[in-house]
């Protein structure tokens, strides 16, 4: 990969709660993140759960 | 990129060219302010997808109301104008912000990114087809996914259960387990789902709490509560919440009469036909990849497993089968949420590895406005009141609370928001600081909690101090708790509002405090987790310390021979220890402990002492704790005196070296369980049940005239290991399953042992002769966590396992800032979860190390000389040792004495000092007495 | 007119503060005379302010850490 110049961005395909903690990661460590997304928005399978195991917090 | 897919990879690892079609929106993302004002005039009703289909939505919509982006969007299929030109178009003559597009096109994007992360989730298995569960005939059978949304306060019940027949409360209800998983026949889905035994005894549960007196039950063929404190969940479910649990696997769902009741007929244990009636039926649907994602695959060009999840290596799990395009989440198998993010983390950390030559290249720091100096200026208060949606101005009359915050002391503009989270409002918030010349701001929403560094963003975006503001928790506190008494509520939102006013009057412009960060990470523990860990962290370019208490590399992993997927762990954890030997960035340091530690994020100063004695001090700015864990030495069923009798580990050994005991028996009996889920531990360890299916396939392999029993618990081979259990039950392995109260007996009777144990089906004990006894021994944490634990200020939960921050979205934090954790350490887990978590931890403590400076919130003791006499009252109180008393020099007419410091950046802004001192002499920046007495004055001044 | 009683009440951060907010999550009733006050700690409630809230009314004081 040396003949290569690497680029410095990542682009993650899937805005759920996966997608967005790799985003997060690694728009903190310096990377330029896409995140794309099929539906309208954000947030996954678990924004549409009520409450989540163990504490019953609220899934938002 | 909302409503965007990709559409090709091109390119190699470290240069891709990606196209991303961008489908119509209809609504412009910039000027829609998502009054919803389109929504109430759209006369075209669909099934909501958010809701499962349990409620509507209109053809323009929002995916849910708490939405990222909140803006609406076209559903160009459901849109009456886009069906038909000319016709309706309501939504675009009710927008004020004049945001309709309809003549909105699909765009093309082509960019060029380094890596590619595929997380497109799963879908819900669709019971329709399979017809025996009557789900799409009968009304009142539902799917989990429906079930949450009608348990949910924004379902279309607002988290009434009642049933969607004749809308009558529901008083019995049944789960039923394996609905499109575990199941060739129904379906082709032969994996097992992992989390629905979870999420049903969930449900149950908050299906109770919803409707007392409700009677549930949850039919299953095996109970998967592996994860961590999942089998305590499932214990309180049974016994506190009297949740009913029936092994069997039902034949099928009719209906009752005509009333909407369901009859269900099923085989329990014994073998006898029964019968049971209910008003609810719902299905624990399983996890699919769905066929926009098989797409997807085919587009990235990656291998699938033949269940159809993307294809890893165990010592790679978020690698795909092309380079640099990595997975994480349900793609690569049906997974929780902890292990999703978990994943996610992964992926990063594996992104970072092969991208850290171009870090920082294309990133910008966000840059915020000059700071105003408010400091001469008299208060100018502006107050958000937030309507949360409905949440809050459905309970509170927001008008009035506006009204009347108008009227406070100080208070210059007042405005109400929709939603003062949203992105649109944040930039109007920052436009009126500006215009208005505000230096005081009260946001009256939810809780700081959660949203106070978002509001604190914004007032920076306005160029003004972050800490002059405050919010009043008029929802949390306030709209959700008094649904039933608006008048209360609103008065009480007023006080709210008024007592948030009176501190933020006092509040000052406060510095944060910047921290510089040692690049450098210590990982304690040598196995495969702290390996990884320090091997991922030295490829993204930053020293590590690694510490091992044994001579040798490896960890548990060297007790074992092949992953669940049969990959070979000696050679895998061989080419690990090299790499970790050859790379001049790790330092390792065995036969060590680490016995001191001081310091805090970014500044730590570990003392390690070797087995020689001496110590070394090691700076560092974050940590792993990667400890592993032990096998449980067992002390029942014989162990002790039957020579047969051995632990699973000792089994591998024996067989790998084809001890002759092992070649020449015929009969085997493993006991599962053996120190795991029962008083004292009740934990699941999660990987013993496919341990033991393996070696029992290995046996049969070997051999196919022995005789190979198992006797279980419940059978948790989760996920796609159940295409092992598969496979030995068809190779003949016997599998029997025991109860806690029914423990079989291990007996010695001359040269063969005997098991007894009691056969559900024959109603009496079974004695079966074995030659070799083997149990399934449970994984301890170490001895020495908690001390460990101590050290670092980390926590231990209930069984000696270091526990997490936070249980699904923090899963390899710790709540001490800087400190992380993987491996067996957190709970036991297989390899390729180890490993995942160990990336995962790696890439949380790249996010600090690759700063070069930890900002800390500025709320922190501080001390006034003019009243701090050196008593040193608040030395001994303060917790983290932060405060130390100092000589004070003459001056300005006042004699030398003694007056306090206090070290910032180990202050945690706890106050103790300021409830302590007589003098008000110390106090916290944000909290002062002056504040806080403000506060209590506003609160009863009505 | 029923007397209704103000009561002022020191929430820490992290444990009590966090569970009125979980309280409301969770849409639990309770009385609405409770005014809550958010402390970094509850040890940083100062006898003073105790004293101060009873002087000037409040029927309770909790302090919740």
């Amino acid at each position: 990969m040396l003949d290569t110049k690497k680029i410095g961005s990542v682009m993650i395909v899937g805005g759920g709660v996966t997608g967005m903690q790799a985003a997060l990661d690694l728009a903190d460590s310096g990377y330029y993140v896409y995140l794309v997304e099929k539906t309208g928005a954000i947030g996954g399978a678990m924004a549409q759960l009520d409450k989540t195991f163990p504490t019953n917090d609220c899934s938002m | 990129m909302t409503l965007s897919e990709v559409t090709k990879i091109d390119g190699k690892a470290g240069n891709f060219t990606v196209n991303v079609k961008e489908s119509p929106r209809y609504v412009d993302m910039e000027k829609c302010i998502a009054c919803g004002a389109c929504t109430e005039k759209c006369p075209k009703k669909v099934d909501s997808e958010y809701d499962a289909a349990t409620g509507k939505r209109k053809a323009i919509y929002v995916k849910y109301a708490q939405a990222v982006p909140l803006k609406y969007q076209i559903d160009p299929d459901a849109c009456i104008r886009l069906q038909k030109p000319g016709a309706c178009g309501f939504c675009e003559k009710v927008c004020d912000a004049g945001a309709i597009n309809f003549n909105d096109t699909e765009k093309m994007h082509q960019l060029n990114v380094g890596a590619v992360i595929l997380a497109p989730g799963f879908e819900a298995y669709d019971p329709t087809d399979a017809g025996v569960w009557g789900y799409g005939v009968y009304p009142n059978v539902i799917t989990s996914l429906q079930l949450e949304r009608y348990l949910s306060a924004s379902g279309p019940t607002e988290g009434h259960l009642i049933r969607p027949s004749d809308g009558k409360p529901v008083n019995k209800v049944a789960f039923l387990q394996c609905v499109g998983s575990r199941d060739e026949n129904l379906c082709n889905n032969g994996y097992c789902s992992s989390v629905c035994c979870m999420y049903a005894i969930k449900e149950a549960v908050i299906a109770k709490d919803h409707a007392p007196g409700l009677q549930t039950s949850i039919f299953y063929m095996d109970m998967r509560t592996h994860g961590k404190e999942f089998d305590l969940y499932m214990q309180r479910a049974k016994e506190d919440s009297g949740v009913r649990f029936v092994r069997c696997r039902v034949n099928g769902v009719e209906p009752d009469g005509s009333g909407g009741d369901l009859r269900l007929s099923y085989v329990n244990e014994e073998g006898r036909q029964l019968e049971e009636f209910y008003d609810m039926v719902v299905l624990s649907v399983g996890l699919q990849t769905p066929k926009h994602v098989l797409e997807l695959a085919h587009t990235a060009d990656i291998k699938l497993t033949a269940d159809n999840f993307a294809a890893t290596s165990d010592f790679a799990p978020v690698q795909t089968s092309r380079e640099g395009i990595f997975t994480c989440g349900a793609i690569a198998g049906p997974k929780d949420i902890p292990q999703s993010v978990v994943e996610g983390s992964a992926a990063a950390a594996a992104v970072a590895d092969l991208l850290s030559p171009a870090r920082f290249e294309l990133t910008t720091e966000p840059t915020f406005p000059k700071e105003r100096d408010v400091s001469g200026e008299e208060p100018r208060i502006g107050i958000f009141v937030c309507h949360c949606g409905s949440n809050i101005a459905g309970i509170v009359d927001v008008k009035a609370v506006d009204e009347y915050a108008a009227t406070l002391p100080d208070v210059v503009y007042v405005e109400r928001n929709l939603f003062s989270c949203s992105q649109d409002t944040q930039e109007m918030i920052v436009k009126r600081i500006q215009e208005q010349k505000l230096n005081r701001i009260v946001i009256a929403a939810c809780t700081p909690r959660t949203h106070e560094p978002l509001f604190r963003e914004t007032l920076k975006a306005a160029g003004l101090n972050e800490y002059l503001m405050e919010m009043a928790n008029i929802r949390n506190h306030n709209s959700w708790v008094h649904t039933d008494n608006p008048k209360a509520a609103t008065a009480k939102a007023k006080d709210l509002v008024r007592m948030a006013a009176a501190k933020v009057t006092y509040g000052d412009s406060l510095k944060p405090i910047s921290v510089p960060i040692t690049q450098k990470a210590l990982v304690i523990g040598g196995g495969v987790a702290g390996m990884t860990a320090g091997l991922n962290l030295a490829e993204q370019g930053f020293e590590v310390h690694l510490v091992e208490q044994t001579d040798i590399l490896g960890g548990n992993a060297l007790n074992l021979k092949h992953t669940w997927a049969g990959e070979h762990v000696p050679t895998q954890v061989a080419k690990l220890v090299d790499k970790l030997v050859c790379n001049d960035k790790i330092i390792i340091h065995k036969e060590s402990t680490v016995t001191g530690v001081e310091g805090f994020v970014g500044n730590f100063r570990s003392t390690i002492t070797g087995k020689d004695g001496l110590t070394k001090v090691i700076e560092h700015g974050a940590g792993i704790v990667a400890t592993g864990g032990d096998a449980y030495t067992p002390t029942e069923y014989n162990y002790n005196s039957i020579t047969g009798v051995v632990t699973s580990v000792q089994f591998d050994k024996l067989f790998e070296l084809k001890e002759a005991h092992v070649r020449r028996a015929r009969r085997f009996v493993f006991i599962q369980c053996v120190g795991s889920r029962e008083e004292g531990s009740m934990y699941c360890s999660k990987v013993c049940c496919t341990h033991s299916v393996q070696s029992a396939i290995a046996l049969k392999k070997e051999n196919p005239e022995r005789n190979v029993y198992i006797l279980y618990r419940d059978m948790r081979t989760y996920a796609q290991r159940e295409a092992l259990y598969k496979q030995a039950r068809k190779l003949g392995v016997i599998f029997i399953n025991y109860e806690l109260h029914g423990k079989p007996k291990v007996t010695e009777n001359g040269l063969v042992i005997d098991v007894e144990v009691w056969d559900h089906v024959l109603h009496r004990p079974l004695k079966i002769e074995a030659d070799m006894v083997i149990l399934a021994v449970a994984i301890r944490p170490k001895a020495d966590a908690a001390e460990l634990g101590k050290l670092y200020k980390v926590p231990v939960d209930g069984q000696g396992f270091f526990q997490e921050a936070h249980a699904k979205l923090r899963p390899v934090d710790f709540s001490t800032d800087g400190m992380f954790v993987a491996g067996l350490a957190h709970y036991p887990k297989p390899i390729e979860e180890s490993v995942a978590q160990a990336l995962a931890a790696a890439a949380r403590a790249a996010t600090l190390l690759s700063k070069s400076h930890v900002y800390l919130d500025a709320v922190k003791a501080a001390v006034d000389e003019r009243y701090c006499d050196g008593c040193a009252l608040c030395v001994d109180v303060c917790p983290y040792h932060a405060i130390t008393l100092v000589d004070k020099p003459a001056k300005d007419g006042q004699a030398a004495g003694k007056v306090i410091v206090v070290n910032k950046a180990q202050c945690k802004g706890c106050g103790l000092c300021q409830g302590t001192c007589p003098k008000r002499g110390v106090y916290v920046s944000g909290f002062t007495m002056k504040q806080i007495s403000a506060q209590i004055q506003a609160a009863l001044a009505v | 007119m029923s007397f209704e009683p103000k009561i002022v009440a020191f929430c820490c951060n992290w444990c009590s503060y966090a569970a009125a907010d979980l309280a409301g999550t969770a849409r639990m009733q309770y009385p609405h005379n409770v005014r809550i006050i958010r402390v970094m700690c509850s040890g940083m409630v100062h006898p003073e302010f105790i004293m101060d809230a009873l002087s000037q009314g409040a029927d309770g004081v909790m302090v919740l850490g």
